[in-house]
């Protein structure tokens, strides 16, 4: 094969495989987008002929969907602030206490991001009722504290290994007490980390499915778990406006990490980064 | 659902090497860590025992949990009946699919990204990727449904590569649509952080001396890049194998994976001690998967810094 055919034929292949992967991605949401304004009473072929705005208001007018979304808005919101505090918090003393059984400590800080959701689920359920916990709510908070602390310990703990320690011996050195050292040099230098950190825990923890189901009751359950229901009960339309709601509620938060942390930051830019 | 780049081998480990080590601040570092010790560790640590208790406690039918006396293995050992391999096997085969195809369509976004894109389009690239990987699930599930479903304009797409419309064959493929649908995203931005560490130069150095283009990418950048290709394997086939909503809405009872195994004996059978044992075996996999395939990664990668 001539060079220049074989060049022809990777450069080909490279698209191909790049235009692939977007359809694969974009075509079905494009579908959501399009039967969510669907005009029809169920489900018909597709595409729709007529559209209107009947499902946005079936959803908005539901009390079952309402109650869900309170919950799973209570839910993340609780969830990040307690995984915040205590995930930044253990991120700097992890950072700069030396001791025996450390890494094993991080380790098993880090350990919900591995272990399955299903399981973390089940397991905090048999534990809170070995509590004598059986109200869902408080079963959802510390499913959901569980799932959400290690986002923000790893976001903080990447972001404290780019500060120079020197930063902080500086502090000392002009007399500042660690705590001060701590509150006024470290804290705002790792901040993009925490609130980083704080944005992932919140959308983990409102998309989180796994775990809810297992904690949810029939008093409180999260939006998710109620689209789940709905979904296997009847396939109506109105699981694609949601879809849509969420889309818009994703791009609001990729526009908020983009303001807050920058994008790059959120993936690293590398050591040949442009 | 992100397991991304800082979770890498290695991430965060090593303590900064000159904090002081003198005890005021040791003192002040220590009591940082307290509240997660109150209020995170308990709550892992006490799931996790009372997980392990459960599944050895022998199972009463029509009771709620285990009996409270009384230690067994029977849990664990009826596992091995041929009635639940298969649960397992699907699990790890379909998993393996999974990420075999996101990182054949994931590498060239990682690549373009990196290597073409001007600033601009890295980064509106960069935000449908991310947007992509924090879609909820269930919306994808839904869409995947409504595309790929009986109605959905796409519904006879499969034909293409021979799999028929209505058979278990096509209903996979609908599990394998949904899983790749968020491993891709993950998958793509793990090899992103991962390329953008191999220097463009020896790419660009082959071919100016006359390397065909294809030879110059799988010699130097391709080659360069196994332990980043590694990592975001393993952080794909972790995400796969402990997925639930995606067989349990897709897979309509054909493809069931081991998390749906679980989640049936504690809702359906009301049998915990059988989910109880699972879940501990599905744990040590999980971890064991993990760490052993990290542990590759960091040899392979210190096998090519020599």
């Amino acid at each position: 094969m001539s060079k220049r055919l074989a060049d022809g034929l990777f450069t080909a292949l490279y698209i191909g495989l790049i235009a692939g992967a977007a359809l694969f991605l974009l075509i079905p949401v494009v579908v959501s987008l399009i039967l969510s304004f669907d005009a029809r009473s169920f489900i018909g072929p597709f595409p729709p002929k007529d559209f209107s705005l009947r499902w946005y208001r079936e959803f908005f007018n539901d009390s079952y969907y309402h109650a869900g979304l309170m919950t799973s808005l209570y839910i993340a919101t609780v969830a990040t602030l307690v995984s915040t505090v205590t995930g930044a918090l253990a991120a700097i003393a992890l950072d700069r206490l030396q001791f025996r059984g450390r890494d094993i400590l991080q380790a098993l800080f880090l350990s919900p991001l591995i272990i399955p959701s299903v399981i973390i689920g089940f397991s905090v359920l048999i534990f809170a009722a070995r509590l004598g916990i059986i109200d869902g709510m408080p079963r959802l908070l510390m499913g959901h504290i569980l799932i959400t602390f290690p986002y923000v310990l790893r976001a903080t703990l990447a972001t404290l290994k780019g500060i120079k320690p020197s930063y902080y011996e500086a502090a000392l050195s002009l007399g500042a007490t660690p705590a001060q050292a701590l509150w006024h040099v470290i804290l705002p230098l790792a901040r993009t980390g925490i609130l980083a950190g704080a944005i992932f825990a919140f959308i983990i923890s409102f998309d989180e499915v796994g775990v809810s189901l297992f904690l949810s009751d029939s008093f409180s359950y999260t939006l998710p778990v109620a689209l789940l229901a709905q979904m296997h009960a009847n396939l109506n339309l109105t699981v694609a406006a949601v879809s849509v709601l969420f889309i818009l509620v994703t791009m609001v938060l990729i526009w908020i990490l983009d303001r807050v942390a920058g994008l790059d930051k959120v993936v690293g830019t590398g050591v040949y980064g442009r | 659902m992100i397991r991304s780049e800082t979770l890498s081998p290695s991430a965060g480990s090593q303590p900064s090497s000159s904090a002081p080590a003198d005890l005021p601040h040791n003192r002040t570092n220590g009591f940082l860590l307290l509240p997660a010790l109150v209020a995170f560790l308990p709550l892992l640590a006490g799931s996790l025992a009372v997980l392990l208790r459960e599944s050895v406690k022998p199972h009463i039918p029509g009771r709620v949990g285990g009996a409270d006396e009384g230690f067994t293995l029977k849990n664990y050992t009826e596992l091995f009946d041929p009635a639940y391999i298969h649960y397992f096997t699907d699990t790890f085969r379909i998993g393996l699919v999974i990420t075999l195809a996101a990182l054949v369509l994931g590498y060239p976004i990682a690549h373009y990204i990196v290597r073409v894109a001007s600033p601009r389009r890295r980064k509106a690239l960069l935000a449908g990727l991310i947007g992509m990987l924090f879609l909820s699930l269930i919306v994808r599930v839904y869409a995947i449904a409504m595309t790929y479903g009986p109605l959905g304009p796409l519904v006879n797409a499969p034909l293409l590569i021979g799999i028929q419309p209505r058979t278990p064959l096509h209903t996979e493929l609908l599990v394998i649509f949904g899983l790749l649908h968020t491993v891709l995203p993950l998958v793509a931005i793990t090899l992103i952080g991962a390329l953008q560490n191999i220097n463009p130069r020896l790419e660009e150095a082959a071919l100016s001396l006359g390397a065909p283009r294809w030879k110059a990418f799988t010699a130097i950048t391709l080659a360069l890049s196994v332990p980043g290709i590694l990592s975001a394997a393993i952080i794909g086939y972790a995400f796969c194998i402990s997925n639930f909503v995606v067989p349990m809405i897709l897979g309509k009872g054909f493809v069931l994976f081991i998390s749906n195994l679980i989640y049936a004996r504690f809702s359906e059978v009301n049998n915990f001690p059988s989910g109880a044992a699972i879940a501990v075996i599905m744990t040590l996999i999980s971890l064991a998967l993990f760490y052993g395939l990290m542990k590759l990664v960091q040899l392979a990668s210190r096998a090519e810094a020599r």
